[in-house]
C-alpha cells in the first residue's frame, strides 16, 4: 500500500452528540471503504437511499468497523462487479420454445428476518399491505417506501396492492403468499420472475438482474 | 372634494351602532374612496382606514376599495405605490375575509388578457392571506379561489421551444411557481392531519379541494406541454410544477399506483361512485401516467415492483384516451406513453386473453387511423413503429388472434400488406427447427390464409386500390410455395392450393388481364387524341374543385403517365403470379 491510512473525520465524542449529519458519515465510509465491506454493511448505492435504511447507530458502528478492522479501499481483491455483470448479460438465456409451463421450480428464495403470526396468510386477491426495500446483488438500493424518521413514517403508507393478481412483479406475487402477518423476510428474487432481460433502467435495474428484497408484511384485507 | 366626502361619511358611520350602515353610507364610502385612491390621495385614506376609531367600519365597506387599489398597483406606478400596498395589507388584515375574497377572486376574473399573469402573481399572496384567516371554515373558500386562478391561468399560451419556456413572455411559467407557494399552506395543513391521526377521510374537504387542483391542472395546462429533459433545459419550472403536482397528490393521500390503476377497477356499486368517477377525470390521469413513464417525473416516489404488463394494462385506458383525439400534441403524448409502456415488456411474453380487453383491440385501430391518415409525417412514421413494436410484444397465440381481427376490419391495403407481411414472417419463424406451433403452421394457419388470399370483389376488385394487400398476398403465397417443400407441407399450403387457385388465382389473373386491356385501350386512346388535336382535348366529364377553386384539367401528358403508371403496376402484379404460375406448373401436383 502507497498510500498511508485514511484518518478518523470525527472523535467519538462528536458522533456521539449527534454533529454530524448521516449523509456526511455515509460519504466518508463509501470514498474510504472497500467495496466488499460496503456491501456487507449495505451502504452501496445512492446516499438518499442509503440514508434511509441505515439508521445513525449502524453507521456508526460501520465507521468504528472500518478502523477497527482497517477495510479501507484497495485492501480486498476487488470484485469488478461489471465484469461480473457483464458476463451474465452475454450467456444467452435458454431457447424456450413456448411459454414456460407455470410449474417448475420458484423463482426465489425466501429466510425469514422475523417471525409474523403464522397464522394469519394472505390469499390471491386479498389486500397486503408492506413495507420494503429492494436492492440489487452489488447492495445498490434501488427502491424502498421507508421513510427516514418515525415522524416522516407517520405521514407516510406502506404500499398496498392485491396479492396473487399480477399487479407486480411474479417474485413478490408468490413471495409474499408465503409469508404471515407482521413477518419480515428477505426474498432474492431470479431476473426471470422480476424485471428479465429488459430490466428498468428508470430505477436503475439493469437486464437479468436478481433482485433482494427485505419485506414487511403489515397487514391483510 | 372626494376627500371631503369620504372624511364626513367616516365620521358620520362612527356614531351608528351595531354596524347598521345604510346602503347610501356603502354608496358613499365606495366612490369617495375610489376616487381619493385615483386621484393619488391614498395616503389621507390610508391614515383614515389604519385609525382605531374606524375598525369597524374598514371591515365591513373596506373590500369595496379593492378595484380601485388593485388597479394602481398593476399600473406600478411609484408615487402612490407604497401607499397602496399598506392600504391593501391593512385591509387583508382587517376587513371581512368573506367579502375581501371575493372582491379580490372578481379582480382576478375580470382581468383582461394582457393582464393576468400580472393580477395572478400580484394577487396570490393576499388571497393567501384572506384564505387563512377563514381557518377551519376554508375548505371550500379554497376551492373556490383555485378553481378562479386556474381557469384565467390556462388562458395563457403554453411555451413550445426551450427558450420560450426560458423567456415566459406570457408568463405562465410564473403563475405555476407562485400557485405552488399558494397552495403550500393548505396542503401541510392535510399533511398535519395525516400526521396526527395516522389517516385522513377521504372526504376531508379542503383534501378534495387540493385533489380537485391537482387533477384539474394535469389535464390544463400540464396536458398540453411537452416538457423538456435536464439535458435540454437544466432549471424548467414546468417540470417542477409537474414535479411538485405528484408530490402534492402523494401528501395528501393518493397512492400514484392507485391512481394509476383506477382505469382497470372493476365496477363496484359502491355508494358515491360516480362521485369519485368525477373526482378523477381520466384526461388527468393520462396525463399523470406520461409524466411518470415518459418524462419520468417524481419516478422516485414512485415505486418500481409493478409488474410491467399490468402497467401497461392500466395504461392502455390512457392511451387509447389519447390516441383518439386529433390534435397532434395528444396523439404525440399518446404514442410516447404506448411506447415507453411497451418496451418494459419482454418480448413474445403478452398472452392472448389480453387481446379480450376492449383497449386492446380499440387502441391498435386509433393507430391505424394515426397511420393512414394523420396529415403529420413524423407521427404517421412513428405510429408505424409503435404498431410493429406491439405486434411484437405478443406471444404466438396472441399475434395471430390479432392478424385475424385486423384482416378484417381494417379495410385498408396498405394495413393489410403489413399484417400479411408479419404473417410472412411468423410462418418463416415457424418453420425453423424447434420453433413450431400451432397457429402458423398446421390447422390454424390456413383459415387465416383465407383471409389473406382473397379478392373481395372477385375478378372486378380494383387492383390498384388493394395493391399492397395483393402484392404482399403474393410474396406469401411465392415464399410459402418455394420454402415448404410440397413432399413436407408442413404448413399445409400444397394440400390446399387447388382451392387458393380457384377462389383467388384464377380470379386474380381474370381481373388482371381484363385490367391491362383496359388501360392499355385507354393510353392508345388518349396517345391518338393527343396527336389530332392538342387545343380540343374532349371535355372532360367532370370538374373538380377544392376550395373553391377549380382545378385545372390533367393535360394528355399527365393522362398517359398515369395511365401508363397503372400499366407498370399491373406488369408488377404479372410478374409474381406469372412465378407463382410457374413453381405450380413445374410441381407434381397432387390430387385436386
Amino acid at each position: 500500500m502507497m498510500a498511508a491510512d485514511p484518518v478518523r473525520a470525527w472523535s467519538d465524542e462528536q458522533l456521539k452528540n449527534e454533529e454530524v449529519p448521516k449523509k456526511d458519515l455515509i460519504k466518508f465510509i463509501q470514498e474510504n471503504a472497500a467495496h466488499s465491506f460496503l456491501a456487507e454493511h449495505k451502504l452501496l448505492g445512492n446516499i438518499k437511499n442509503v440514508a434511509k435504511t441505515a439508521t445513525k447507530e449502524q453507521l456508526v458502528q460501520a465507521y468504528n468497523q472500518l478502523f477497527e478492522k482497517k477495510r479501507f479501499k484497495g485492501t480486498d481483491v476487488d470484485v469488478v462487479t461489471e465484469q461480473v455483470e457483464a458476463a451474465k448479460i452475454s450467456d444467452a438465456p435458454k431457447e424456450t420454445k413456448t411459454e414456460p409451463a407455470d410449474e417448475g421450480p420458484p423463482k426465489f428464495t425466501k429466510s425469514i428476518l422475523k417471525k409474523g403470526d403464522k397464522t394469519n396468510f394472505p390469499k390471491k386477491g386479498d389486500t397486503v399491505s408492506c413495507w420494503y426495500t429492494g436492492t440489487l446483488e452489488n447492495g445498490t438500493v434501488f427502491d424502498t417506501n421507508i421513510p427516514t424518521s418515525a415522524k416522516k413514517k407517520k405521514q407516510t403508507k406502506p404500499l398496498s396492492f392485491k396479492v396473487g393478481t399480477g399487479k407486480v412483479i411474479r417474485g413478490w406475487d408468490e413471495g409474499l403468499l408465503t409469508m404471515s402477518k407482521g413477518e419480515t423476510a428477505r426474498l432474492e428474487i431470479e431476473s426471470e420472475w422480476a424485471y428479465g432481460k429488459k430490466g428498468l433502467p428508470d430505477a436503475k435495474i439493469p437486464p437479468n438482474a436478481k433482485l433482494i428484497f427485505e419485506v414487511e408484511l403489515v397487514s391483510i384485507d | 372634494m372626494a376627500l371631503e366626502q369620504l372624511c364626513d361619511v367616516v365620521q358620520r358611520c362612527q356614531a351608528i351602532k351595531d354596524e347598521g350602515f345604510s346602503p347610501e353610507d356603502y354608496d358613499l364610502f365606495f366612490t369617495a374612496g375610489r376616487t381619493c385612491i385615483e386621484q393619488g390621495n391614498s395616503a389621507q385614506v390610508l391614515s383614515i382606514l389604519v385609525d382605531e376609531k374606524n375598525k369597524n367600519i374598514v371591515r365591513c365597506m373596506g373590500w369595496n376599495l379593492l378595484g380601485s387599489l388593485v388597479q394602481i398597483l398593476l399600473k406600478k406606478e411609484d408615487r402612490n405605490l407604497p401607499h397602496c400596498h399598506a392600504i391593501l395589507s391593512h385591509l387583508l388584515e382587517v376587513g371581512s375575509p368573506k367579502e375581501l375574497l371575493v372582491g379580490l377572486l372578481e379582480q382576478v376574473e375580470e382581468a383582461d388578457s394582457a393582464s393576468i399573469a400580472e393580477t395572478v402573481t400580484l394577487l396570490l399572496k393576499p388571497l393567501q392571506t384572506v384564505l387563512l384567516r377563514l381557518g377551519m371554515k376554508k375548505a371550500s373558500s379554497v376551492g373556490m379561489a383555485l378553481s378562479t386562478l386556474l381557469s384565467q391561468v390556462t388562458r395563457l399560451p403554453v411555451p413550445v421551444t426551450k427558450e420560450q419556456e426560458e423567456d415566459d413572455v406570457f408568463g405562465l411559467c410564473r403563475c405555476c411557481s407562485a400557485l405552488l407557494q399558494f397552495v403550500k399552506p393548505f396542503v401541510e395543513e392535510i399533511k398535519e392531519v395525516v400526521k396526527d391521526n395516522n389517516r385522513i377521510s377521504k372526504d376531508n374537504e379542503l383534501r378534495v379541494e387540493l385533489l380537485k387542483f391537482c387533477m384539474k391542472s394535469l389535464s390544463e395546462p400540464l396536458l398540453e406541454v411537452h416538457l423538456k429533459d435536464p439535458d435540454t433545459l437544466l432549471k424548467s419550472p414546468l417540470r417542477d410544477f409537474a414535479t411538485e403536482i405528484l408530490i402534492i397528490l402523494s401528501s395528501i393521500g393518493e397512492s400514484l399506483p392507485d391512481l394509476l390503476s383506477r382505469s382497470v377497477l372493476k365496477r363496484r356499486e359502491v355508494p358515491g361512485f360516480l362521485e369519485e368517477e368525477v373526482r378523477y377525470p381520466k384526461e388527468s390521469l393520462a396525463c399523470l401516467s406520461h409524466l411518470l413513464f415518459v418524462d419520468h417525473i417524481a419516478v422516485d416516489i414512485f415505486p418500481a415492483v409493478l409488474s410491467p404488463v399490468f402497467v401497461l394494462q392500466c395504461n392502455m385506458e390512457y392511451i387509447e384516451l389519447l390516441l383518439s383525439r386529433t390534435e397532434e400534441s395528444r396523439l404525440q403524448k399518446g404514442l410516447e406513453l404506448y411506447e415507453k409502456s411497451l418496451i418494459r415488456v419482454e418480448d413474445n411474453s403478452l398472452p392472448v386473453d389480453l387481446l379480450e380487453l376492449k383497449t386492446f383491440f380499440s387502441v391498435p385501430q386509433n393507430l391505424v387511423k394515426v397511420m393512414t391518415l394523420c396529415p403529420d409525417q413524423t407521427l404517421r412514421t412513428k405510429g408505424l413503429k409503435v404498431f410493429q413494436l406491439s405486434i411484437d410484444k405478443f406471444n404466438t397465440e396472441a399475434k395471430y388472434k390479432f392478424f385475424k381481427g385486423m384482416l378484417k376490419t381494417s379495410h385498408h391495403a396498405g394495413v393489410e400488406g403489413y399484417i400479411i407481411k408479419n404473417i410472412k414472417n411468423q410462418i418463416d419463424f415457424s418453420l425453423k427447427p424447434c420453433n413450431g406451433n400451432d397457429w402458423f403452421l398446421g390447422k390454424y394457419l390456413l383459415p387465416l390464409l383465407r383471409l389473406v388470399l382473397c379478392l373481395p370483389h372477385g375478378p372486378e376488385t380494383d387492383l390498384l386500390q388493394n395493391l399492397d394487400k395483393i402484392m404482399e398476398s403474393l410474396n406469401l403465397l411465392r415464399y410459402m410455395l418455394i420454402r415448404d417443400k410440397e413432399w413436407e407441407n408442413e404448413t399445409g399450403i400444397w394440400t390446399e392450393l387447388y382451392k387458393i387457385e380457384d377462389n383467388y388465382l384464377k380470379p386474380l389473373r381474370t381481373g388482371l388481364n381484363m385490367s391491362k386491356a383496359h388501360y392499355e385501350a385507354e393510353l392508345k386512346s388518349v396517345k391518338e387524341n393527343k396527336k389530332i388535336s392538342s387545343k380540343d382535348s374532349k371535355a372532360s366529364v367532370c370538374t373538380v374543385t377544392v376550395d373553391h377553386e377549380k382545378l385545372p384539367h390533367m393535360t394528355p401528358e399527365m393522362q398517359i403517365q398515369v395511365l401508363q403508371s397503372a400499366v407498370f403496376t399491373f406488369d408488377l402484379i404479372e410478374s409474381v403470379l406469372g412465378r407463382i404460375e410457374e413453381i405450380i406448373e413445374a410441381k407434381e401436383r397432387p390430387l385436386s
